[in-house]
């Protein structure tokens, strides 16, 4: 036990997905502990914030101390931030229309840019053909050019409750800073928000918790029917056999999906919890198992020392337990494993389809991921609601996928090479 | 002196596992037969035997490789000849094989007919589907297998007609040297005589000149071998005519290999190797003396750190151990 | 032959038990549900239809094609008449249309997308598989995690990433649908290449899945093979390497197409949801808008038509399987 333990250890493959296992529980258990926002609280007013630190404007604005820092390139910042790159697209048509080498004008150069616009755009002029709009448009965007070179402050001012009137308050100059240490309320989301506004890195814990426990409930389920079945019609054979292995095969042929699909169908939205669902799974998954225990205690049951435990009188569970469950151990603890990830991937296909745990207690990978496509997270170019979904789905399963080869390699030499 | 069909001198070869540690399985190991003679090679699994029947072929791939030493085959040396020309001519027509496991040694998706028709294509791919059959059934006929085994698939033979069957294809080509690698032992008692029987007559009709016998059943091998050797972690221990050998061994481990038989013939048939206490050395890094040290009852201190070369003692006969031949006697009559 | 004939009888007995049973199955698991499943059905979907008449004519002609009324036995053989007769009734959502309709306008595309996608899948991760398994070294060291990965993604993952960079980002692809949506479907050259641009990216991404899972089931297969004693044999009695690989592939091969007939189920699945992914017009989708829409007739239906597809499709690969492995006749005529 020891020995096999250790080269089990020993395998490359095994270890990494090991390790990535773990790494992927660490995190579920300990994240909870710093960040106590429940997962499916809904923080942002709209949808799918980008990643990024958010930090409070009003808190900034009354930061208890204000520092001057005079940044060189303070203003070209500010203005390559707000000039739009659909501003420069049209900036550049302009340029390249009244007679701007188009060589010269490299539009993510926002002070060369800046400068060949001042030193060539006409509000007057108007392309022969140009639209009226386009002009005005054209026009719209100097304003807001020079809007930017603006040097004045922003100004804060307060409302007389009783006149309503507005008194300047303060002035915020543009050399102002506030120090993020000194700002109250700021928020790291860094995956951003999803299409309800809820933060996604907290979710997605959450949701690879809830999933793993999916998987692990019915992986469990699945082995222990699988193992049950497996041993009975193996060891007992004769008629038992014939009917384990008749229902075995139908649900071979019978596709799985279909079954999930009618059963989580018919048990309703409101009855399907993450468990319900799990324990689905695990009822209509135990199929492989079976076969390979089976075909594992046939050809144990007439060895030796099974016979000479037989001779010996030995009750039949001592029998099982102690000249046979070693002997099938490898197979029974690869099988779990695949139970797991499969199950995960279950789990996350039946969401998809809309049939997946109830929406409104915990998260799923699954459901998250179903949130994302219904909302077209995917088309929106709203990455980080759906990719680090699918990642941390890939890396679960290729974890266990891992861990499975490495376990092969270990127990079936030939395919070391 | 009769015609030497093949001839070994210093052969050494290695397996490179996969942390490309060195194992020098066969190591050097030479032998000769003449024609008409059967050799017969005994030891424990994992002594070397089966990689000396591969090496013997002069064909390797991986892992196992060529080191160094000759091979002469009926007076050709075929050492340093290119792989594909080995393959050509010497694979199948001067040398043949027949595997360990010979109940799994033919492609099971192949008619017999079929493997047969690429064996003789590979040496000769002028020949026609007519004459590969015309030969293949007139083989079989001689052989005395049924002709109809051409157009079955192996799975649809039995055991016995199954290494059989292999047999007759390790012969199509009519090769000198025949090397069976346990072909029995996989066999029920009857299947198991019938396959005897085939090798003995392919070497009592002249069919093939020399054969290459390799077991563990020791009372089998003394029915069916002119000499014995002894392999032992990839030297030869041993080497003898059947019969001394098996009455009166020399080195101590032919000595507990051979312990177990009984004088009466009829009482040898299901004896087999008795377990010598302890297991070979690991051959990634051998002992640097005698490789039997740590198991001989009769170790002595010199024996553990220097190596011991194989002694010629004439009458056809070598063993490799530092005692004499009378102190070996001695002994092994105060041991029982 | 007479082993063949044997096998081909047992597997034709069991295409046609297992059907029965998923046909039952199809049958029970719907009346589990809690209460009146008409009412309950109806009910749910009353506020889904603006058309009162709608609704009406389909209780009508639902609680007629359930017969609720009658003991299960019956409703049983209800059904089945109905089944034969291609009658699913109305479907809940897409109402006028019938069930049938819906499926039948549908199931096309499911097919054409999935034969040819599993078939292409299989072939090229059996090749990958095999040239891994021979060539060893920096090619099986980068295909096999590579593969393994790959497999490790959730099939509807792959159609959510090629997506994503061929018709979102790179835009060679479109992201959605059977066809341009200005079209109408008719055998013109036009629809014909509107068809084919949007049945890319749909086609990759379950070939790609299926590349995954066959590469590494072939590269065990092969190396079990190689290192069978056949191979060794073959070698010393002169045969060329290259006859001897051959002989491996097949062999290696053979048992990678029950593989095939046995994943089928989970290929087939993780493909309906790619489908749903591109909005591909096939069950897959259908499937989605039935649970959406709570259409139930529209569902039971696609699972019955799923089902027999798959069963269908195991069923030929078994009879092919038994006409190309040897082994099959010998050991049936025993």
């Amino acid at each position: 036990m020891k020995h096999t333990l250790n080269q089990v250890f020993h395998s490359g493959k095994f270890l990494v997905g090991f390790t990535i296992l773990m790494t992927v529980l660490v995190i579920v258990f300990v994240y909870p502990l710093i960040v106590r926002t429940p997962p499916l609280q809904i923080i942002g007013q709209g949808t799918f914030f980008p990643p990024g630190i958010y930090v409070s404007t009003y808190d900034a604005i009354n930061a208890p101390t204000v520092y001057t820092l005079n940044l060189p390139d303070a203003e070209a910042r500010r203005i390559a931030n707000r000039l739009t790159q659909e501003d420069r697209i049209a900036m550049k048509e302009w340029l390249v229309a009244f007679g701007v080498p188009e060589e010269e004008i490299d539009i993510d150069d926002t002070a060369q840019l800046l400068a060949q616009w001042e030193a060539n755009y006409d509000p007057n002029l108007r392309l022969p053909g140009m639209t009226f709009a386009r002009h005005r448009y054209f026009q719209r965007v100097n304003a807001s050019i020079d809007g930017l070179l603006s040097t004045e402050g922003a100004i804060i001012a307060a409302r007389n409750p009783e006149t309503g009137e507005l008194t300047e308050k303060s002035i915020v100059k543009q050399t102002d800073f506030a120090n993020v240490n000194d700002i109250a309320n700021v928020r790291i989301l860094t995956l951003g928000t999803d299409n309800f506004g809820r933060d996604v890195t907290t979710q997605l814990v959450a949701a690879a918790g809830v999933s793993l426990l999916i998987g692990l409930v019915a992986g469990l389920i699945a082995t222990t029917i699988g193992l049950v079945l497996g041993l009975m019609a193996g060891y007992i054979g004769g008629v038992v056999d014939d009917v384990i292995m008749f229902v075995t095969n139908l649900f071979t042929v019978i596709p799985t999906f279909v079954l999930l699909i009618l059963i989580s169908f018919s048990i309703g939205q409101d009855r399907r919890g993450a468990v319900t669902i799990a324990i689905v799974i695990g009822f209509t998954s135990w199929v492989w198992t079976a076969r390979a225990v089976r075909s594992q205690v046939f050809s144990l049951r007439n060895r030796d020392h099974v016979n000479l435990s037989k001779l010996s009188g030995h009750p039949l569970p001592r029998i099982i337990f102690a000249d046979i469950l070693p002997y099938i151990a490898s197979y029974v603890v690869m099988a779990f494993i695949l139970q797991i990830s499969s199950g995960i991937l279950a789990e996350a296909g039946l969401s998809i389809l809309g049939l997946g745990p109830r929406t409104t207690e915990t998260p799923t990978l699954g459901l998250m991921m179903n949130w994302a496509m219904i909302y077209q997270a995917h088309i929106l170019g709203k990455w980080w609601a759906y990719m680090p979904v699918l990642l941390t789905i890939a890396l679960i399963t290729f974890s266990m996928n891992l861990m499975n080869t490495g376990l092969d390699q270990v127990f079936n030499p030939a395919l070391r090479d | 002196m009769a015609r030497v069909m093949l001839e070994v001198r210093d052969l050494t070869t290695k397996y490179i596992t996969r942390y490309k540690e060195d194992v020098y399985a066969v190591d050097h190991v030479s032998l000769k037969i003449e024609e008409g003679k059967t050799l017969g090679i005994a030891g424990e699994s994992g002594c070397g035997k089966s990689t000396l029947a591969l090496s013997l072929m002069g064909y390797y791939f991986p892992p196992l490789h060529y080191m160094s030493g000759e091979i002469i085959i009926d007076g050709q040396n075929i050492t340093g000849m290119k792989p594909d020309d080995v393959r050509k001519s010497i694979l199948g027509r001067e040398i043949a094989y027949i595997p360990q496991a010979a109940m799994n040694a033919l492609n099971p998706t192949r008619k017999v007919i079929d493997f047969i028709g690429d064996v003789v294509r590979a040496h000769d791919p002028t020949w026609t589907k007519k004459m590969i059959y015309d030969h293949a059934r007139s083989l079989f006929e001689r052989l005395g297998l049924p002709a109809e085994v051409l157009q079955k698939y192996p799975v649809e033979l039995s055991g016995g007609m199954k290494q059989r069957t292999v047999i007759a294809v390790a012969v199509t080509l009519t090769p000198k040297v025949l090397i069976a690698d346990e072909p029995s032992s996989a066999l029920d008692v009857t299947s198991q005589k019938m396959v005897i029987k085939m090798l003995r007559d392919l070497m009592e009709s002249g069919f093939i000149k020399a054969m290459i016998f390799i077991t563990h059943e020791l009372p089998l091998l003394y029915n069916v071998a002119d000499d014995i050797m002894v392999m032992y972690a990839g030297q030869i221990v041993e080497s003898a005519s059947a019969k001394q050998a098996v009455f009166d061994p020399l080195h101590p481990y032919s000595k507990g290999l051979m312990g177990s038989i009984i004088v009466p013939e009829s009482g040898l048939r299901n004896v087999k190797l008795v377990a010598i206490p302890g297991a070979p050395p690991n051959l990634k890094n051998p002992p640097p003396g005698c490789r039997f040290a740590e198991r001989c009852k009769y170790v002595q201190a010199e024996c553990k750190v220097t190596s011991v070369p194989l002694y010629e003692v004439g009458y056809n006969r070598a063993y490799r151990c530092i005692l004499s031949e009378t102190e070996l006697r001695r002994a092994y009559e105060h041991g029982e | 032959m007479k082993g063949y004939r044997r096998y081909f009888l047992n597997k034709l007995g069991w295409f046609a038990i297992t059907f029965v049973f998923a046909f039952i199955l199809n049958f029970i698991l719907p009346r589990m549900m809690p209460g009146d499943p008409v009412a309950a059905i109806v009910a749910r979907q009353a506020q889904g239809i603006s058309n009162p008449t709608g609704v009406q004519a389909i209780y009508e002609q639902y609680t007629e094609l359930f017969g609720t009324d009658k003991p299960m036995i019956e409703q049983f053989f209800i059904y089945v008449r109905n089944v034969l007769r291609g009658d699913f009734g109305f479907s809940f959502s897409q109402y006028p249309r019938t069930v049938a309709d819906v499926i039948s306008a549908s199931i096309w595309w499911t097919l054409m997308l999935q034969l040819p996608a599993i078939l292409v899948g299989w072939t090229l991760g059996n090749m990958l598989g095999a040239l891994a398994a021979y060539l060893k070294g920096g090619f099986d060291k980068v295909l096999m995690p590579s593969s393994l990965f790959l497999s490790s993604f959730p099939p509807f993952g792959m159609a959510v990433i090629l997506l994503v960079v061929f018709a979102v980002n790179l835009k060679w692809f479109p992201t959605s649908g059977g066809y341009a949506y200005n079209l109408i479907p008719s055998f013109t050259p036009e629809f014909m290449r509107s068809m084919f641009i949007h049945y890319q990216l749909p086609f990759w991404s379950i070939v790609l899945i299926a590349i995954g899972g066959q590469a590494i089931g072939m590269r065990s297969m092969s190396i079990y093979e190689l290192n069978a004693d056949y191979v060794k044999f073959a070698r010393f009695m002169g045969i060329k390497d290259g006859r001897i690989v051959a002989y491996v592939f097949r062999n290696a091969m053979l048992p990678q197409v029950t593989g095939l007939a046995l994943a089928l189920g989970t290929m087939v699945g993780g493909a309906l949801i790619a489908e749903i992914i591109f909005s591909y017009p096939g069950l897959g989708t259908t499937l989605l808008n039935g649970v959406m829409g709570q259409d139930y007739p529209l569902i039971s239906a696609s699972t019955l038509i799923i089902t027999f597809m798959v069963l269908t499709a195991t069923f030929i690969l078994e009879i092919l399987y038994g006409v190309i492995d040897p082994r099959i006749k010998a050991t049936q005529s025993d």
